[in-house]
């Protein structure tokens, strides 16, 4: 089976792949010489199925993402999502993302980095990928950061979509968007962290850094 | 000329033109009743004036010869800190020379920066008291920014705290590097959020682990565990910051087995690492010299609400002109 390179980031490589004549990719994750290697593993290892674990969870309650196909050791297999990045998000696919989030939110996942880079769409439909940084939480924090996340990196109007989609469905709207506000308030970093419409994706995780720092 | 006096040590150092003519200290033994502010200050107070001399003696100058003194204003502890702003305010009134008020933290990251002659680099700073990661970034000033840091001790102090547990002798992290030679690895718990992390789930499991383990594997495992979690911290910041050089600098800087952790992921990105000499990692006057030196030459006007002392100076407000 011929893998080809899709992506590569710091942590793990993602390549074309197939799993009984189904078009997939695969996250393999990258080793790290610098770890000890037990160490090395044992992370590998328990990041590699809590992403599936959450991919699974997601999945089977009707979310949009890619279906957990395989893990093998610490290569994780889903179905390939044929769709292309959505750029600048329209004001339906702004409140459909928010629609997204509140049904992840609802689940208790926080995703940890839900940008419009992270989001795919394909045949008319608006799918989330990359639950590298996920987790299950009960934490109202988490998932404000990810309402955060994803406001600093749209226009206004957007953003305003994607919360009104966010409102529809969440449970924990409320608490939710009034940590958001708080988060939003907090102290010196505020000006920074207002990144122009368009900037990397990297400015964007990098102002959300600040205000995390700004927890102590 | 630049006094050091924020812990344990009480340093004096010497600096001309960036290049270090002088580099002495005098430090506290520590027993293993740890640091009591009170006592160190009195130590501190009590060697002041031999470690000046020695200074003086080694760059071959005369105190006349001094033409601005600095001295660390945080973060550290009140009573020592006071020490090193009381005697430096004392030359600054007796030979009218410029006085400077230094961060510590800063002051780690310049030394080393100034020694590896790297201009913009991204610093793990890990100390006992401190384990950040910081860049320098500019928005309205220049200013070094923290990427990431420890939501609760210090690396230093996790490592100390564990070899107390242990019943070790200090000086502790070198005392733990060695006992670890060798050791297997156990699991221990590895908390990394983004680029901040949190030592003290690892301190209290690894404590407990020693009633039924070997202390050469726990040992061992605390220091594979804590740094690797450094090291990823940082592996991210730096794709995130895109900048070409990462410098390491701190009183845990000295380890070895961190050095060359470091190296080899600094390596696999094409990235350059730096670190001092080990008198440099450790807290000494040196590195509060070259700091006066760089605010006097950028002529940095301070005035009398930046003296005195602050136990938690921030380093994201210090104003760095030279940069």
């Amino acid at each position: 089976m011929a893998m080809r390179l899709i992506s590569e980031g710091a942590e793990a490589q993602i390549l074309s792949a197939e799993v009984l004549g189904i078009s997939a990719v695969v996250k393999r994750r990258i080793r790290k010489e610098y770890r000890a290697r037990q160490l090395d593993e044992a992370i590998m290892s328990s990041r590699a199925k809590t992403e599936a674990r959450i991919l699974a969870l997601a999945t089977t309650n009707g979310i949009n993402a890619p279906v957990v196909l395989l893990i093998d050791g610490f290569d994780l297999y889903m179905s390939r999502i044929d769709g292309v990045r959505p750029g600048r998000l329209s004001k339906t696919q702004a409140r459909e993302a928010g629609i997204i989030l509140s049904k992840l939110h609802n689940l208790g996942i926080a995703h940890g980095d839900f940008t419009p880079a992270n989001l795919l769409v394909s045949g008319g439909k608006l799918y989330v990928i990359d639950f590298g940084l996920a987790e299950i939480t009960r934490s109202i924090e988490e998932k404000a950061l990810d309402l955060l996340l994803m406001n600093r990196s749209v226009g206004m109007a957007a953003a305003k979509s994607f919360l009104s989609g966010y409102s529809t469905s969440s449970a924990e709207h409320t608490k939710v968007v009034r940590k958001l506000k708080e988060i939003e308030m907090r102290g010196r970093y505020q000006s920074r962290t207002l990144a122009p419409q368009g900037t990397l994706l990297q400015n964007q995780q990098d102002s959300l850094r600040c205000l995390r720092g700004r927890k102590r | 000329m630049g006094i050091e006096s924020s812990a344990h040590t009480l340093g004096v150092g010497i600096v001309h033109s960036g290049k270090v003519l002088a580099n002495e200290k005098a430090m506290f033994r520590i027993t293993d009743k740890g640091l009591i502010p009170s006592r160190v200050a009195d130590f501190h107070s009590k060697n002041v004036g031999k470690v000046i001399r020695s200074a003086l003696k080694s760059a071959g100058l005369k105190m006349s010869d001094i033409d601005a003194i600095g001295y660390t204003r945080g973060p550290g502890l009140g009573p020592c800190l006071r020490v090193g702003e009381l005697v430096a305010r004392s030359i600054h009134e007796l030979l009218g020379i410029p006085l400077f008020a230094v961060n510590h933290a800063v002051a780690h990251i310049e030394i080393t920066r100034t020694l590896s002659k790297v201009r913009d680099p991204l610093a793990l700073y890990v100390s006992g008291g401190n384990s950040q990661i910081i860049g320098a970034i500019e928005d309205g000033f220049r200013h070094y920014h923290v990427y990431g840091e420890t939501f609760d001790i210090g690396a230093g102090n996790m490592i100390d705290n564990f070899a107390r547990a242990a019943k070790m002798k200090p000086a502790w992290g070198s005392t733990v590097a060695k006992v670890a030679e060798g050791g297997k690895y156990i699991q221990l718990p590895y908390t990394v959020k983004g680029m901040d992390f949190t030592f003290t789930g690892l301190l209290t499991h690894a404590t407990k682990l020693l009633a039924t383990n070997d202390l050469k594997d726990v040992a061992y495992s605390l220091q594979e565990t804590a740094f690797a979690m450094l090291c990823e911290a940082t592996e991210r910041a730096l794709l995130l910051t895109k900048k070409k050089d990462l410098l390491l600098c701190g009183g845990v800087a000295q380890s070895r087995r961190l050095q060359a952790m470091l190296k080899s992921m600094t390596r696999a990105h094409g990235i350059g690492f730096h670190v001092a000499p080990d008198q440099y990692n450790a807290d000494n006057g040196a590195m509060i010299a070259i700091v006066a030196e760089e605010m006097l030459n950028s002529d940095v006007k301070q005035s009398s609400s930046d003296f005195g002392i602050d136990q938690r100076y921030r380093i994201d407000s210090v104003r760095l002109p030279w940069l």
